[in-house]
């Protein structure tokens, strides 16, 4: 079931982001004209040049925008407000739900990133772009010859991590606001200003728990552990793996904190108008 | 064994008691009239039984188990309000509820969307409010469910539409199961009930099937209603 949910809540956000994408590249081909074509001694062209080059702005704040609100929009709209009616007598879980949202809201974030990376190669691109391109993937290659197996291996696995990190914290990112709705929702009256304010006293309580563990962990002695433990000697490589899966841990905790909370209350107290 | 059977079932929002010791039970192969005025307790009932409430004491059980996943894949559920996405065109209505539930007779579906002169690829934003409460019951009358729970379904419409709709749950239910129209336009459902329950103030004041009120009382249910709930 989570596979149709994910179905259906692609095409519901698909058509909103596509569409996105699309006048991202357009805009994104036409500053590249723009840098290229219009800057010259014609004071029309150099204004259209200048408003093309504001509307790819536009663009790109746009689908960052955009993605979070739609993040948002579609737990709100589609679980919390007319829609959920429909939603929650599925013969689907309240976890698969939940997945659904969190892991469409990331992928959309995801490819957010990487169109405005292709827009911004767009706008770049001149004529001699596709030979310095070429000459920096050769580099590249020529470099990875030289590599050990141990520091290429590394590598993949760094940017592994990072990936995974990366993915999680946009989950757990959700999540948050998934769980302030949630909570918020859960109210008689003043759904959406109860909303703000779980966030927030999340938000609060996050900081103050953070600072707590910190202050208790420098209280109970952490350096003499670390001096007692940690091989400081260990490779530079090792210890960015250490970071890595550290904050990786970290991440899913704040995530799986919000993850309870959200479906706790969806479960329990699931209050539609 | 009961489709949906009550026992001792309270709600409370805050102060207010919205369903006080419910009993009930609902045999399949029965189409009952939740009947009451508004602010009885009608939506309560179902929603706990759709499980979108959870209750605050007793018990509720649809089709021998808690509402639920299990239960949602039984119930066909009409919202009195428009749920579908309105983003949404008839064909993807169709394609969702064909994916999330496998009692879903598309064929139909079709047909009705068709006799009412809806195309594949209108969107349900693009019709009128009527035309979308007319789509929404298609969708829930065109499933094989053991227990459809219809919410007001014909609140707020006009007389013509009344009577398309009232044709289509006939026309369309599953015979082993039961149906259960909450309303409080009781003279136009009347004419196809097998039982009313009347339920006021959270409480469910009288359980009777609608040929025993006509012999005993000698009148007929609307009178009766209009009588039990006189201001």
């Amino acid at each position: 079931m989570l596979r149709k949910l994910l179905k259906h809540e692609f095409r519901a956000t698909a058509r909103i982001m596509l569409p996105m994408y699309l006048i991202l590249l357009v805009t994104a081909l036409g500053s590249n004209l723009a840098g290229r074509k219009m800057l010259g001694p014609s004071d029309i062209l150099n204004i259209l040049g200048v408003l093309i080059v504001m509307a790819f702005g536009f663009a790109i704040a746009g689908v960052l925008l955009m993605s979070f609100v739609l993040m948002i929009q579609r737990f709100y709209k589609n679980l919390l407000q007319d829609e959920g009616y429909l939603m929650f007598t599925l013969p689907v879980s309240i976890h698969q739900h939940i997945w659904s949202k969190v892991i469409v809201s990331s992928v959309w974030f995801i490819a957010t990133v990487l169109a405005v990376i292709a827009a911004s190669l767009i706008v770049a691109f001149q004529g001699g772009f596709l030979w310095e391109l070429l000459d920096f993937l050769r580099w590249f290659f020529e470099g990875l010859e030289k590599l050990k197996i141990s520091e290429a291996l590394n590598g993949t696995v760094y940017l592994v991590e990072f990936a995974v990190l990366m993915f999680l914290a946009l989950a757990a990112f959700s999540l948050q606001f998934y769980a302030a709705l949630a909570a918020g929702h859960s109210r008689a009256n003043h759904k959406m200003l109860w909303s703000v304010v779980w966030f927030f006293g999340f938000q609060f309580a996050l900081q103050f728990a953070g600072s707590l563990l910190f202050i208790s962990l420098d209280r109970l002695g952490i350096r003499n552990f670390l001096n007692l433990n940690l091989d400081l000697d260990m490779s530079a490589a090792a210890a960015i793996h250490i970071g890595l899966l550290l904050m990786i841990v970290c991440v899913v905790i704040y995530g799986a904190i919000f993850y309870a909370v959200t479906t706790f209350f969806l479960k329990r107290h699931l209050n539609l108008e | 064994m009961p489709v949906l059977e009550c026992k001792g079932l309270t709600k409370r929002f805050g102060k207010t008691t919205a369903l006080d010791e419910v009993e009930l039970a609902i045999e399949p192969g029965r189409i009952v009239g939740l009947l009451g005025p508004n602010g009885s307790g009608k939506t309560t009932l179902i929603k706990l039984a759709n499980g979108l409430l959870t209750p605050d004491g007793g018990y509720i059980a649809v089709c021998g188990g808690a509402p639920g996943r299990e239960s949602h894949s039984l119930v066909s559920y009409l919202p009195e309000r428009t749920a579908i996405p309105t983003w949404m065109t008839a064909r993807q209505l169709l394609d969702f509820y064909g994916d999330f539930y496998q009692d879903f007779r598309r064929d139909a579906a079709e047909e009705m969307l068709d006799h009412l002169g809806i195309q594949p690829r209108q969107a349900v934003r693009q019709m009128s409010k009527g035309t979308r409460e007319k789509v929404q019951l298609i969708m829930v009358m065109s499933r094989a469910a053991k227990l459809y729970l219809l919410d007001e379904p014909i609140g707020g419409v006009d007389p013509a539409t009344r009577d398309y709709i009232l044709s289509t749950i006939i026309g369309n239910y599953n015979p082993e199961a039961a149906v259960v129209i909450s309303t409080h336009l009781i003279a136009d459902v009347e004419k196809v009930l097998d039982e009313v329950i009347f339920i006021h103030q959270g409480r469910v004041m009288l359980q009777s099937t609608v040929d025993g009120i006509r012999e005993e009382k000698g009148i007929s249910v609307d009178a009766l209603f209009r009588e039990v709930f006189k201001c």
